[in-house]
């Protein structure tokens, strides 16, 4: 078996790490020295991007079946034993993998092209160290840990290059490490990621322990086989702190144990405070890693980890995601800085992914992580033109008219902003084209999901039994052979996935016609969405109607905060002039702007989704995490419904016209809105602020993060300061007992004094005196003795040690049990 | 019977060579001291059918390492027959330790009953030659690694040794 | 009176130089003195080696391992007298009492 893709996707992740080896050590100098470290940078990652593209064409010419065995076949190497525990070196080679390298290598040399003229104009100089080929070197050193962090088949690595991007994104926020906002921003991401990889090593732990494996697919099956047989951890039942843990519970734990990293990384609350402080680095870091790709790994992790959630896990997950999404939207729509609204609105975007991947959209979700990558970070980079080209001003307030002055960042800001906003219109579509931008397609398809489970409404094929054989023996030839045992209905679920992504690879406009196909009545597809519908509706426990309701609301916010920003930066008239005067385009750097604008364009319409849903065939078939209510836990009756296929056959076509009323037009309205209130500056603004009543509480909030920084300040640094002031008042407590016990006994004294008729002298030494004396007294006298040996004497190291070996050695043996180390020694002395 | 005695003879030497070294107040008296324990274990090894390892005894330790001993003797006593003494408290608690340890290892060894077997059916032509092929095939790795340690310990020892200017 | 001469008999003679040589390196002050006593324990090591060597396994490999302790012992006497000549040569005495001072 020739590994020619595994090797093309390994030689792309080395490639960046010899770039930042040879930065690190030798950038500051010639041969390399400021301007050619850059271009040694970005030849690294764009030999990645090349090797990734040649991977993506191949691969994209396979058929459905070459693709599973590849999957199947990929490159493992047996590492190393411990116990009953392989640990396995390889790499996850499917369509996700794939389409995720070159979505990552791609933007990711975007980054770098812009970065170059980025970084030449900041000063080189801090404290006599060259920064300039840092940034580079840690920009390759990042690149080699995502791209790792995505080809990883094995959990432990996952885990491993997890915490290098964690490392690089502490390097590079706190780049400016000079500025004390700066290091302290690095610090407090480093922080709160720790937080989130404490759940999840506790999550890993759990699964290393349950099912032996670091692999992600042996894991997944075995995870499969043992809620098939109830045993393993659905067999366990502990006690936990007096609580009773059972099997289901601890299953559960594990997989939010697994989401708290994703917590993390991602930024979902509660720990997202993170994010919009990391802001304080570069603009291109956090394009690339605090937009496109770093935070979007604990959307991948989970989407990786998917076959080891319990519904109870997928729902904490969908609120976590839902409260993630609602809140940051709103706190969006007061910032002023611009890099801060878009952090914001990079948080409310992930806590969609999130909650897509918690309702069981995985194809949707990771399809909206891939479109707003391409977006987010061409605005990132857009925001950094308007930074750079004003003079590190960051306040939108004193902007305003600068698309006269740098028109192509204006231009591939509006696409950000449309994309982001959802830009589209329903029902519109020219011959298999339907008309909209990123957004459009897969925010509404995470919607569409919510909606099928907030009511589970299923279409015309609610509530018909699902005929699990028919459909089997259809897609047989589909069906992957793996898991075959009792696992019928995962192969269905593949088989129909699979299915359809094979039909549609064939075209390149592969998920438009997808859709209109199903729309037309193609019999295939649309016996597909129903059969989908039908597992939705019969299994999954529904979604809280709110948490359909609040995402549906949000994607009204969006669009109007997203036009706030943009009409108040480059459009209306110039509010500070002194910025405007020196506002200026740099040449050259929008280069990057309209590739990633272009990349918006097309995304949606390319392969990513079709790859995607492909990979959502293999990769969550067999999860069997469904519906599990009560203690019905028969997995027969809801195994492999896995996945919400719902996602792929209903995802494109009934949102727009179920959905479509709801929210299909929410960008006009919401940019709409923004537009009649921001479109003479921000006057208009605050005066409404000011004259509806409630409104200025409300955006004094909500410009305070919704106190979330004086929280966790007050909670974690006031509750320790707290906590010392409890022991300092026990120890008054303590200290009042001492006194009275002195009272009560120097009362004694008196008394007895009396009684004997001897008096009692003025300076009585009293008990407690004595205690503390004798305290002290002990103290000092252990601090001498301590001292004694450490008199820095050979003669005396030597005498206790040798010393301490032999008392101990003699506590051992003469030790009334000593036969029994004779016993044990005597098993030991047999060659 | 013979070889019995022999070893009661090369165990006292070296005994007694060790208790001299240990009493013996002046150094250089200490060196000789362990120059006879050295020569006694050596006979031992000869008696335990080690003849290589007993050859090496004398020639490394006895022949090199003491005579290095001895030089670094010469160079740093201001006159030959300076001794430092211990002060009677570290004597005595070197002593106590000195007991307490042979109390407990003698005990351990007597306690167990160690797998024996007839050095007779063992008697394999343990030659320098079977010696030498381990150390080349099985022990190579150590035995290289073993090489460098002596070449790093003596560019350390002279760079050390060396008079600073 | 005597048994025949059988592994305990080695380990007991290992054990009572290896103690001496504890003691020597606990009382001697000259710095030489605590060499000689390492050497002791040393060689108090490699019978035991031999010991086991002759009496159970009957391989060589005891005798192998008592090889690699010899040539380390004569490493480390090399670089003890080498360090105890720059001593003497800062302090200008050898005893170790006078070396309690972390100044070069």
């Amino acid at each position: 078996m020739n590994h020619q893709f595994e090797i093309c996707l390994a030689l792309g992740v080395v490639v960046p790490l010899i770039s930042f080896a040879i930065l690190v050590f030798f950038g500051a100098n010639p041969p390399f020295g400021k301007p050619r470290a850059a271009y040694l940078a970005f030849a690294a990652i764009a030999t990645s991007c090349v090797l990734s593209s040649y991977v993506l064409i191949n691969w994209y010419g396979l058929s459905v079946a070459e693709r599973t065995e590849l999957t199947e076949n990929a490159f493992r190497y047996h590492w190393a034993d411990f116990g009953n525990i392989s640990i396995d070196v390889g790499v996850k080679l499917d369509s996700l993998t794939v389409i995720m390298y070159f979505m990552v290598t791609f933007i990711a040399s975007c980054i770098h092209a812009f970065s170059i003229g980025y970084m030449s104009g900041h000063s080189d100089e801090v404290g006599g160290k060259c920064k300039y080929h840092r940034f580079f070197a840690y920009f390759g050193l990042f690149s080699f840990s995502m791209l790792g962090l995505v080809i990883s088949s094995s959990l432990l690595f996952l885990f491993i290059f997890w915490e290098l991007v964690g490392l690089c994104s502490y390097l590079l926020i706190g780049f400016y490490f000079h500025e004390k906002y700066a290091s302290d921003a690095g610090m407090k991401a480093f922080i709160t990621n720790r937080v989130g990889d404490f759940g999840f090593i506790v999550g890993l732990a759990l699964v290393v322990l349950y099912t032996g494996t670091f692999d992600l697919d042996a894991a997944a099956a075995s995870f499969a086989e043992q809620y098939h047989t109830g045993t393993g951890i659905f067999a366990e039942s502990i006690s936990l702190f007096g609580w009773h843990v059972s099997g289901m519970t601890l299953a559960t734990l594990m997989g939010i144990g697994l989401f708290c990293g994703a917590m993390g990384k991602s930024a979902q609350f509660p720990l997202h405070v993170w994010l919009p402080d990391a802001m304080a680095g570069p603009t291109p870091v956090s394009a690339l890693i605090h937009a496109a790709t770093m935070v979007a790994a604990g959307v991948y992790l989970v989407a990786r980890v998917f076959r080891l959630l319990t519904p109870d896990a997928q729902m904490f997950i969908a609120v976590i995601g839902c409260i993630t999404l609602t809140i940051t939207a709103l706190i969006a729509i007061v910032q002023t800085d611009i890099k801060k609204i878009l952090a914001y609105s990079t948080l409310s975007q992930l806590g969609y992914m999130v909650f897509g991947m918690g309702v069981g959209a995985w194809t949707a979700a990771l399809f909206h992580l891939m479109t707003h990558a391409f977006f987010k970070a061409m605005l990132f980079l857009g925001s950094g033109q308007v930074i750079e080209g004003c003079h590190h001003e960051k306040n939108i307030m004193k902007m305003g008219g600068l698309s006269r002055k740098m028109p192509w960042t204006g231009r591939t800001f509006l696409v950000g902003v449309l994309a982001i906003a959802g830009f589209g219109i329903p029902w519109l579509h020219i011959g298999d084209i339907k008309f909209g931008l990123g957004g459009f397609f897969s925010k509404d398809e995470i919607l569409a999901v919510a909606y099928e489970r907030a009511f589970n409404m299923g279409g015309d094929g609610h509530g018909e039994s699902h005929e699990s054989g028919g459909t089997h023996g259809e897609n047989e030839d589909h069906a992957a052979p793996v898991h075959g045992d009792g696992h019928a209905m995962a192969n269905v679920a593949e088989g129909v996935q699979l299915a359809s992504a094979d039909t549609n690879a064939s075209a390149l406009l592969a998920a438009q016609s997808a859709m209109a196909s199903s729309e037309s009545g193609d019999a295939h597809h649309a016996e597909h969405g129903r059969a989908d519908k039908m597992k939705i509706a019969g299994t999954l426990p529904s979604l809280p109607k709110w948490m359909f309701w609040l995402p549906i609301f949000i994607a009204y916010v969006t669009p109007f905060y997203m036009m706030r920003c943009y009409w108040l930066t480059f459009r209306g008239t110039p509010r500070d002039h002194h910025v405007h005067d020196h506002a200026h385009e740099i040449p050259w750097m929008w280069v990057p702007l309209v590739i990633l604008a272009v990349g918006t364009l097309v995304c949606s319409y390319m392969l990513f989704r079709p790859m995607i849903a492909d990979a959502g065939g293999v990769a969550t078939h067999a999860a069997g995490i469904v519906a599990i209510d009560g203690e019905a836990h028969s997995w027969e009756d809801t195994s492999g419904q896995v996945m919400l296929t719902v996602t792929h056959g209903s995802g494109m076509d009934n949102p727009h016209n179920a959905l479509a009323l709801i929210v299909g037009f929410s960008w006009l309205i919401g940019m709409g809105l923004a537009w009649l209130i921001y479109r003479n500056g921000p006057a208009l603004a605050g005066r409404i602020k000011d004259s509806v009543p409630g409104l200025a509480l409300v955006h004094h909030a909500l410009e305070q993060k919704l106190y979330f920084d004086h929280v966790y300040n007050y909670a974690l640094v006031g509750g320790t300061k707290a906590f010392g002031k409890l022991m300092g008042a026990a120890d008054g407590v303590l200290d009042f007992v001492v006194d009275a016990v002195a009272y009560l006994f120097r009362g004694i004294g008196v008394f007895a004094g009396r009684q004997l008729d001897m008096g009692v002298e003025k300076r009585d030494i009293g008990l407690v005196d004595n205690i503390a004396n004798f305290l002290a007294w002990i103290t000092y006298m252990t601090g001498t003795g301590l001292r004694r040996p450490q008199n820095g004497r050979i003669r005396t190291y030597v005498l206790l040690t040798a010393g301490a070996a032999g008392i101990a050695l003699l506590f051992v043996l003469f030790w009334p049990h000593s036969s029994d180390a004779a016993e044990v020694l005597s098993a030991t002395a047999q060659p | 019977m013979i070889e019995d005695a022999a070893f009661y003879i090369f165990a006292g030497v070296s005994l007694f060579s060790a208790i001299a070294v240990v009493l013996s107040k002046n150094i250089v008296r200490a060196a000789v001291g362990l120059l006879g324990t050295l020569g006694g274990v050596a006979c031992l090894y000869f008696l335990a059918d080690a003849n290589l390892l007993g050859v090496i005894q004398l020639i490394v330790y006895a022949g090199g390492t003491l005579i290095l001993i001895v030089f670094g003797i010469m160079l740093t006593s201001q006159s030959p027959w300076v001794g430092f003494l211990p002060t009677k408290v570290q004597a005595i608690a070197a002593s106590i330790v000195a007991v307490i340890l042979t109390i407990g290892i003698v005990r351990l060894v007597t306690l167990v009953p160690w797998a024996q077997r007839n050095p007779d059916e063992l008697s394999q032509s343990l030659t320098v030659k079977s010696i030498g092929d381990a150390l080349l095939t099985t022990y190579l790795v150590p035995f290289e690694v073993a090489s460098v340690l002596l070449l790093v310990v003596m560019i350390g020892a002279a760079y050390l040794a060396r008079t600073e200017k | 009176m005597l048994a025949t001469i059988g592994l305990q008999h080695y380990l007991i003679l290992s054990a009572l130089i290896f103690s001496l040589g504890v003691l020597c390196m606990a009382t001697k002050r000259n710095a030489i003195g605590i060499l000689i006593g390492v050497e002791l324990v040393l060689n108090s090591a490699n019978i035991n080696l031999v010991g086991f060597s002759k009496y159970q396994t009957g391989k060589g490999d005891g005798q192998i391992f008592a090889v690699f302790v010899i040539l380390l012992a004569a490493a480390e006497a090399a670089l003890a007298i080498a360090i105890f000549m720059n001593f003497y040569n800062n302090v200008r005495t050898i005893d170790v009492d006078r070396g309690d001072e972390l100044r070069g």
